[in-house]
Parts: structure tokens; sequence; C-alpha cells
């Protein structure tokens, strides 16, 4: 055998090439290093992680990105605790102290509200949503069948009495049943907000009298209480302005059809 | 007529690597949506093609000193693959959305045969061997390819807007209209000067 020909070249040039353009590399990957490269992977250590991709971008590392452009809010990220989020902000070098958002379900009908037919079958909401619009007689009614609950990724929601009802103390407001609600009943509020208006029917108040008993009937009760003004009727359903409410809870009061709710945060301990 | 205006012509209508050779179809199906990722990753693929010649054609001379020619292809590919290397970095740096409309293709270039293709065919098959004949059918070779995959990304454009039945769509009428320009391109190789 011949022992230069067979082991040495091959080796000396296989190995002399690959030193030679590493070397090369290296110098170019200096040379042209993304400027930016460290913030976002410092952003992304920072992040919940969870890609559940609520914030409308593709991913956590996309999130991070956009927020180190400056395309993105850091408020528009749900899942990460609020340290973590002071952190990117002083990373970013802008105030993170974004309002707090919570994820509720704006519709309290569940049993009280009539079924348009029964169903029985396969599935989930979203294929009872394909027969003729649901089973309620309401077009905007919760119909109940765990469509949310499965997708929720920390199993915060339960549905009680027919009607989606999110645990406030697991829910991370991560916005994926947001995402998946065929009946898009999932809303996301303040989470200093007290009040909510915890029904989605547009229709006329003696529709929704027909259908459901907790429905809103559009009688505006609500918006001529309120003291500062800060709500106002839009198509049949008193919408929350959150900047002017004071949280007196007057609206809720009065409420012939006692659907305001009073939002019940869990007392968080912040370990 | 001089040997390396053949080349110029061979390497870009009469020998083109995608159309006559069926080399470097992956990228050639998978870039072609948009004129502007097929431009980019043309220029990529034209770049390599020049600078692969160019090194591979000194090493093979180094490896035939050497009698030990039976390295050349994993010799080619790691001048390649360095070379995507350095490619990928630039275009990172300098032009994102290129980088992310390429995707995982440009890496792909690596594996890319049209490009080990004619790293080898400038050593195999050239009748005039030296460094100049080599870049130039390596450049060639690389505007060939840029340019079957423009055309086929215009056509491609304008295929989206046009009403194509149902189970043609997508892929199928892309492969039709691939073959459709092989056949047309077969028309160069009655060329003759």
């Amino acid at each position: 055998m011949d022992f230069s020909r067979e082991i040495l070249y091959p080796v000396l040039i296989l190995t002399g090439i690959a030193i030679f353009f590493s070397i090369f590399i290296a110098i170019f990957s200096k040379r042209f290093a993304l400027k930016k490269d460290l913030q976002v992977e410092a952003i992304l250590g920072l992040l919940a992680g969870a890609n559940c991709g609520a914030c409308g971008f593709a991913g956590c590392e996309a999130f991070a990105e956009a927020l180190a452009k400056g395309e993105a809010k850091i408020s528009m990220c749900n899942a990460t605790n609020k340290e973590c989020k002071k952190k990117i902000g002083a990373l970013l070098g802008t105030d993170a102290s974004d309002e707090e958002t919570v994820v509720v379900c704006a519709c309290i009908g569940g049993i009280m509200c009539e079924d348009k037919y029964e169903y029985q079958g396969y599935g989930d909401c979203a294929s009872v949503e394909l027969l003729s619009g649901g089973r309620k007689s309401c077009p905007t009614g919760c119909i109940g069948m765990s469509t949310c609950v499965s997708s929720c990724p920390v199993h915060a929601i339960d549905i009680i009495k027919g009607v989606a009802v999110i645990n406030q103390n697991k829910c991370i407001h991560c916005g994926v049943c947001i995402l998946n609600c065929p009946k898009s009943l999932m809303k996301r509020i303040p989470q200093k907000a007290p009040y909510f208006i915890a029904c989605s029917c547009h229709e006329s108040g003696k529709d929704v009298r027909i259908n459901c008993k907790f429905g809103c009937i559009g009688c505006g009760i609500c918006s001529k209480v309120c003291p500062e003004g800060a709500i106002t009727m839009v198509d049949n359903l008193p919408v929350f302005d959150y900047d002017k409410c004071i949280g007196c809870g007057i609206c809720a009061d009065k409420c012939p059809s006692k659907c305001i709710k009073e939002l019940v945060l869990p007392q968080k301990n912040d370990e | 007529m001089p040997y390396w205006l053949y080349l110029v012509i061979g390497g870009i209508f009469i020998n083109n690597f995608v159309l006559s050779r069926f080399l470097g179809i992956c990228p050639f199906l998978g870039v072609s949506k948009k004129t502007e990722t097929a431009l980019g990753m043309g220029l990529a693929v034209i770049f390599v093609m020049g600078m692969t010649s160019i090194i591979t054609f000194g090493l093979n001379l180094l490896l035939k000193e050497l009698n030990i020619e039976y390295l050349q292809t994993i010799v080619f590919i790691l001048v390649i693959a360095a070379l995507i290397q350095l490619i990928e970095i630039v275009i990172k740096r300098f032009a994102p959305s290129l980088y992310t409309s390429l995707g995982v293709y440009l890496p792909l270039i690596t594996t890319n045969c049209a490009v080990l293709g004619v790293a080898i065919m400038n050593v195999t098959e050239l009748a005039t061997q030296n460094i100049f004949t080599s870049f130039v059918n390596g450049i060639s070779s690389g505007i060939g390819f840029t340019l079957a995959l423009l055309i086929m990304a215009g056509i491609r454009e304008k295929l989206e807007y046009s009403e194509i039945p149902e189970r043609f769509k997508g892929f199928p009428i892309t492969l039709i209209t691939a073959s459709i320009m092989a056949m047309a391109f077969t028309a160069f190789a009655g060329l003759s000067f």
C-alpha cells in the first residue's frame, strides 16, 4: 500500500482546504455579523417561549426580531410574565408598563339560551357551527361543545351550565381560545377593567329575550346611568371605554338582564 | 470564433444545465415562484459556479500532481459548501428579505448537482482546459441556469392569474411548463457556426 498516496495526501489536502475555508468563514462571519443578533437572542431568552402565535407573529423568535426592530410591542405578548417584560423593556429602552389584558367569554347564555335543534353527532363547536350556524337560537350564543376547552394550552376553560367559563387562576392570557372560538366570543379586555358586557348578541331586545334569559336587550340603561359616560350603545350592545370607567358598578346594578359582569381576578401572589 | 465564445453560447443555450442536462431541478422548481427571488438565486448560483470553477480547477491540478484524483468529488463538494457558507453570511447581512425568501434553497446549493456538475465537467469535458475556460464555462453555465429560472418564474407569475383546470394547478402545470421549455431549448442543439 502506498502510504503517502492513499492516506497522507488525502488527509493533508482535505484538512488543508478545510482549515483554509474555515479561517475565511470565521473572518466573514465576524465581519458581516448581524448587529442585532445578541439583542434578539436576549429577548428570546426572556419571552415565554410558548410559541402560541397569539401575538400574530410566526413564533417567539419572529416576535423577538420584530421587537428588536421596533415593529412590535411587548404588550402584544400575553404569555410572558411581568418581570421578564420589564427586563425586555429595559433591553429595548422602552417603557414596558403596557397595559396587561385578560381574556373573558362574552356570553353567559348557556342553558338559559334556547336550542334551535338538538345536535347529535361527532365533533365540537366548529362542527356544530357548520350546521346552520350553531345549535343555539341566538346567533352569537356559546355553543358549549368545548372547542375552547380542548384548545386551551393550560386547561383553564371549563364548560359550566353550557357556557365556557375561564378560570382566571390558570389562564395565561395567551389568546389561543380567541383564535379558535367559531363564534368569536372570547374577548380581550384590560386587566384593570372592573366590568365587562357578557353578551355578544346584536339583535333587537325582543328577539334576544325570546332566545335567551341573560342576553343584553340593548335597552341602553347602562349608558344612561354611567356617571362618567364611559358606555356607548353600538348596534344594541354597550361598548365600554375603559379609559373613562371608574369601576363604580352602577351599570351592573341597574342592568335589567344582569349581563354586565364584574371581572373577578385572582389575587396574584408574585413569587 | 474564439473557444470561450463557444463556451458562453453552449453554456447558456445549447447545454443549458436545467433544460438540456436536467441538473439542478430542485431549485429550478423550488425558487421559481417570483422573478425577484429567482434572480437572487440565479446570481448566487452564478457566483458560486464561477468561484467553484476557478478554485476546483486549481485544486484538480494539485490532485493530478499527487495522483489522487479519486478525491475529486469530496474535495469539490468541500469547496462548494464553504463558498455557500460565505454567500449565506453575506446575503443574510445585506439582503435579509432575499435570505428569507430563498429559505432552505440557499444552503441546498451545496448539494446542487449543477454546481458539482460544472466543476467536474470543467476538468473532464472541455477541449481546452485552463483556468480561463473553466471560469467562462462556470459563469456561462450559471447564466444559463439563471435564464431558465427567470423564464420559468415569469411564466409561473402569469400562470397564477390564468384559468387552469383544477387538477393541473400547482406543481403539475409547472412540470408541464418545464418540459415544454426543455423541448424548446433542444432546438438550440441545431445551432452551427
